[in-house]
């Protein structure tokens, strides 16, 4: 099975398990991390925010045609925000990644269903994250992170915005992803493994 | 016991001799296996040798709780799966522990946690060489242009160890559940917390 995905310039789909880095500044990946992860009928959407409002993340799924009932948010904001419908756990920090962990756990435990959950799970960003923690720490939590995707046969997005780093942090986060996407206002292209490409069967 | 190289060291740490001397049976063909009857003692076995603490929670003296608190003070990365007596939930796995065992403890649960926590450390093993030799490549890709570097043998045999090292890292905990990604991403933030209160550390 696969992830499918719309609007990128050279991907259709992407592999069960597989992690994907986006690359831009953060106005052009955030809408672009929403349609990826935008859930199909069968599945599940989890959202960690650091840098959007839980409402405005909701509302936008719902744009894109997801139903209240598929959403869950991690909301690392530090806003108390409460949606009808929707699962939504406030985090004080970005920084806070065993509540990360815990939260997501949770999200999912709550769920409680026999069969395996088809998920699609969202990280922006991670440029905010790593402004509150080691570069060390997130290189580690997002090897954790990605090997737990992995496991459940998610699919992971990860938003980063390079002009906010210096290149060697870049280049060292980028290790951690099966693949990665360049975003720019007209495209979206992707490098690496994992991708099923248009035509390619 | 002999204490042979080649095999993980497991520290049991129980105040029921009978049990003692079950999980004593069921690890020593696979494990060195040390012993105590109890908190103190199992502080004064504790070193860097031990890869896996198995603790019971309910002990007369200093309880397994306490235990925990003092071992994780001490810079090591050996992992602790604490034998209760009621399964705890989600919080109670935040509280320090890696694993837990509910009791009564059988021989295949025994085994396979055991076995688990050994694969988490080879997890941390690998992803601590990933680490450096990302940082190396990130280095190098930052000083000179790509096409440059594909050219260089050097660089290039460092692609080759990173890609053998992720297929590795994924290869190690195939099947991690919940409370394992819990327990991991709270380790990494223990020792973060450790390396700025603690100085005892450079053991890693």
């Amino acid at each position: 099975m696969s992830y499918r995905v719309d609007g990128f310039e050279n991907a259709i789909s992407f592999d069960d398990g597989v992690s994907l880095l986006m690359n831009g500044t953060s106005n052009t990946t955030t809408p672009r991390l929403l349609d990826a992860i935008t859930p199909e009928d069968d599945e599940q959407a989890v959202v960690i925010t650091t840098n959007t409002g839980a409402e405005t993340i909701v509302n936008e799924l719902e744009r894109r045609g997801a139903v209240r009932e598929q959403i869950g948010i991690i909301d690392c904001t530090n806003t108390d925000s409460e949606i009808e419908g929707v699962p939504v756990r406030n985090l004080k920090s970005p920084g806070d990644l065993t509540g990360i962990s815990l939260e997501f756990a949770k999200l999912f435990h709550d769920k409680h269903s026999d069969d395996p959950i088809r998920a699609r799970i969202g990280f922006a960003s991670v440029s905010t994250a790593l402004m509150y923690t080691e570069l060390r720490t997130i290189f580690r939590f997002l090897h954790v992170f990605t090997a737990r995707i992995r496991s459940g046969n998610m699919f992971g997005v990860f938003s980063l915005d390079p002009t906010m780093h210096d290149e060697k942090a870049h280049n060292t986060i980028r290790a951690v992803f099966d693949c990665e996407a360049k975003v720019n206002e007209s495209e979206v292209k992707v490098t690496g493994t994992g991708f099923q490409q248009q035509g390619v069967l | 016991m002999a204490d042979r190289d080649d095999q993980p060291t497991v520290l049991v740490v129980e105040d029921e001799h009978a049990l003692v001397e079950l999980y004593v049976r069921w690890l020593e063909n696979d494990y060195t296996v040390l012993t105590a009857g109890g908190g103190e003692e199992a502080l004064e076995q504790f070193d860097e040798r031990i890869d896996v603490v198995l603790l019971d929670r309910l002990m007369p003296g200093m309880s397994g709780d306490e235990v925990l608190e003092k071992l994780r003070k001490q810079v090591s990365n050996c992992k602790v799966a604490m034998v209760t007596a009621v399964e705890p939930d989600f919080d109670v796995i935040s509280m320090g522990f890696d694993d837990y065992l509910t009791k009564p403890v059988e021989r295949e649960e025994l085994l396979e946690t055991i076995q688990r926590l050994l694969s988490r450390t080879q997890f941390d093993d690998i992803e601590q060489e990933l680490y450096a030799l990302s940082s190396k490549q990130a280095a190098l890709r930052s000083s000179k242009p790509i096409e440059e570097l594909e050219e260089n043998e050097e660089f290039r045999e460092l692609q080759r160890r990173i890609e053998e090292l992720r297929t590795r890292l994924n290869a190690t905990l195939p099947d991690m559940d919940d409370d394992e990604f819990v327990a991991m991403v709270r380790d990494i933030e223990g020792d973060t917390d450790g390396t700025d209160t603690d100085v005892s550390g450079g053991s890693k």
